[in-house]
């Protein structure tokens, strides 16, 4: 019979899950916040985000072996969306790496508009999601933004996202692994959302 | 064959002298055309072969230098010596330079000449490997003429060069290596790549190269014939050529000018920008408050143009500079989730889509009746693409990487494209000419 604490911790492993692995557009944690965190957070999601040293394979709280999805800046930086976000500041850039406002026009770092050698403002280059249209693209994949985890990164939680989808090979080019994929989806690449919660 | 073009046998001096202007007319003549085919293979082949042919070089060289065994292509025959008799002098002597001159029909010792085939299908250009060519024929005249200079018997002269076979064949080793040296490094592995100076917006008709050039925030345009003055125009941006006729914006809309009188031709009034040329087709882009528009004007008949609209977007999102070209008109439009490259055939209203992607910037094509090419754009490098309309296959023939090396506005003629190249530091922009 299992222990009353690992009962616990399997029914908020499973909630959280169901609740992260929802639309990408409902953060989790943008939704319950830290109340449900406390409600939930059972010893499971407590432990995930109990500040450890992140021992970190490329980037914080990334433990496993999985590479980055690609992304404009290498660091697969991503928004609750999925959009990518300039990894230092967490600001929002489009597909060439260019720091843009909310319309998404290129802008410098005063927020001024960027021109180009003709002096006009340049126009709008496209700004779409690393799991669901770059690895889709470049590696021909019906990819999904699908499991999650949860680490203690620079004092704020850090969410780790898995891209998943049916491949066999991993964007490392092994073999993939389920991770915190389900229907049968892989890991293929993994991303990172700075929730600013503090931990 | 020295011993050929002597006195005794062609009869006398004035024969001899004859016989071997006959020999060298053949000669020369036969390895141009040989060295032209070539070029011309190369330039329908449209490859990028330098990289291959200093491959071979260095090959030769190896063999040349005893390293390895190759037998070499060659036809183990001399010259028919019955002509002498049979035919009148200047035919066989026309003839043996004919035989000798296309390379291939003789003896080959060496494989210098394979390599220089190699060389004149990388090449790509008729024309100039018609010209290298020739000066292989000139080198077999030479040879029937040099022996006797200061030599009393040609047959000694000839012996003599072959006592120095070895160092001969050294310095064919040499200048093998010298040429792998000069194919390998040769600038994007055969696509020679020449900065132009400062501008943007580059257009380009034949020899006839047009640009946009940024003076203290004022623009101004230039027209650069091939061998005349080049023509300013001020207060003109985004240049469009086509023969001898100009479209650009101004202040006003879109003009059409004769740039050799500087006549008035046509003109566009209101939010219009981006001229594309092919006269009497005039391609702009015409903008509101809600859409942007691809239009395509037909000036046939002057008095009473007809305005065709191609396509239309949401004036948040990029429509790029149109290029109209062989009945074809080529657009870009970029939004916030996707870039895509058209092309449509103006009679039949036939669109397809180049290219398109959800993550890089495609933009700015240019078309000919042969090929369109366009830039690429990621967040750490640009490229210049081209593809040939009779097939599929995409080739990069030119790349730049970092924020100082960006890639704009194209332009295309031929076997050469032009580009926009500049720095999102300073905004300033050099154009440069692709050949590949």
């Amino acid at each position: 019979m299992r222990r009353p604490d690992e009962l616990v911790d399997g029914a908020a492993h499973a909630l959280s899950t169901r609740l992260a692995g929802g639309l990408t557009r409902r953060s989790f944690l943008g939704r319950m916040g830290g109340a449900v965190l406390a409600l939930t957070g059972g010893a499971a999601v407590a432990a995930a985000v109990r500040p450890e040293e992140g021992e970190a394979f490329h980037f914080c709280g990334h433990i496993w072996t999985t590479g980055s999805c690609p992304s404009p800046t290498g660091r697969p930086r991503i928004d609750r969306h999925g959009y990518p976000l300039r990894p230092g500041d967490g600001r929002p850039i489009d597909n060439l790496g260019r720091l843009v406002n909310a319309e998404g026009y290129a802008i410098d770092s005063a927020g001024e508009r960027l021109v180009g050698p003709d002096g006009e403002p340049l126009p709008r280059a496209p700004r779409t999601r690393l799991c669901e249209e770059w690895v889709n693209e470049r590696f021909g994949l019906n990819s999904h933004t699908q499991g999650s985890w949860y680490r203690c990164c620079g004092n704020q939680i850090r969410k780790l996202v898995d891209c998943c989808s049916r491949s066999r090979r991993r964007i490392n080019g092994d073999a993939s692994l389920v991770g915190y994929c389900w229907h049968g989806n892989r890991v293929f690449c993994v991303m990172y959302y700075d929730s600013g919660l503090s931990c | 064959m020295v011993e050929t073009f002597t006195p005794a046998v062609c009869g006398s001096r004035r024969r001899q002298r004859l016989a071997l202007a006959g020999f060298a007319l053949g000669a020369v003549a036969a390895s141009a055309l040989v060295g032209a085919s070539l070029g011309a293979v190369g330039a329908l082949l449209g490859t990028q072969l330098a990289f291959v042919v200093a491959a071979l070089a260095l090959l030769a060289a190896a063999r040349e230098a005893g390293i390895v065994r190759l037998p070499l292509p060659q036809l183990r025959r001399q010259v028919p010596e019955r002509w002498r008799s049979e035919l009148p002098l200047p035919v066989w002597s026309v003839g043996y330079g004919i035989g000798l001159g296309l390379g291939f029909l003789t003896f080959q010792p060496v494989a210098t000449f394979w390599v220089a085939c190699a060389a004149a299908v990388a090449l790509g250009k008729p024309l100039a490997a018609g010209l290298c060519f020739a000066a292989y024929g000139a080198g077999r005249a030479l040879m029937t003429a040099w022996p006797r200079h200061g030599q009393p018997d040609p047959t000694s002269a000839v012996e003599s060069l072959a006592r120095r076979r070895r160092l001969l064949l050294l310095g064919n080793v040499g200048a093998l290596l010298f040429c792998a040296g000069l194919l390998a490094a040769a600038p994007a592995a055969g696509a020679a790549v020449q900065t132009l100076g400062a501008g943007l917006d580059p257009a380009a008709a034949g020899t006839v190269l047009g640009r946009a050039r940024m003076d203290s925030g004022s623009s101004s345009v230039l027209v650069q014939p091939r061998d005349r003055t080049p023509i300013a125009v001020p207060g003109a941006a985004a240049p469009a050529v086509d023969g001898g006729f100009l479209a650009y914006e101004d202040g006003q809309g879109v003009k059409v000018i004769d740039w050799r009188t500087e006549d008035p031709v046509a003109r566009v009034d209101g939010q219009v920008a981006k001229p594309a040329l092919d006269w009497p087709l005039l391609a702009f882009v015409r903008t509101d408050s809600t859409y942007k528009r691809l239009v395509v004007a037909d000036y046939t008949n002057p008095a009473s143009p007809v305005e065709r609209v191609i396509t239309r977007i949401s004036a948040v999102n990029d429509l790029g500079r149109p290029s109209l070209a062989g009945g074809r008109i080529a657009w870009h439009k970029v939004t916030a989730t996707s870039s895509r490259i058209y092309a449509q055939v103006l009679a039949t209203g036939r669109r397809s889509v180049i290219a398109r992607s959800s993550v890089f910037v495609l933009a700015n094509p240019s078309i000919t009746s042969r090929r369109i090419v366009w830039v690429r754009q990621n967040s750490r490098s640009c490229a210049l693409l081209m593809r040939r309309w009779a097939s599929p296959a995409v080739k990069r023939i030119y790349r730049t990487t970092g924020t100082t090396r960006l890639l704009w506005t194209t332009a295309l003629t031929g076997r050469t494209a032009y580009v926009t190249r500049w720095s999102l530091g300073t905004a300033a922009s050099t154009l440069v000419r692709v050949n590949f």
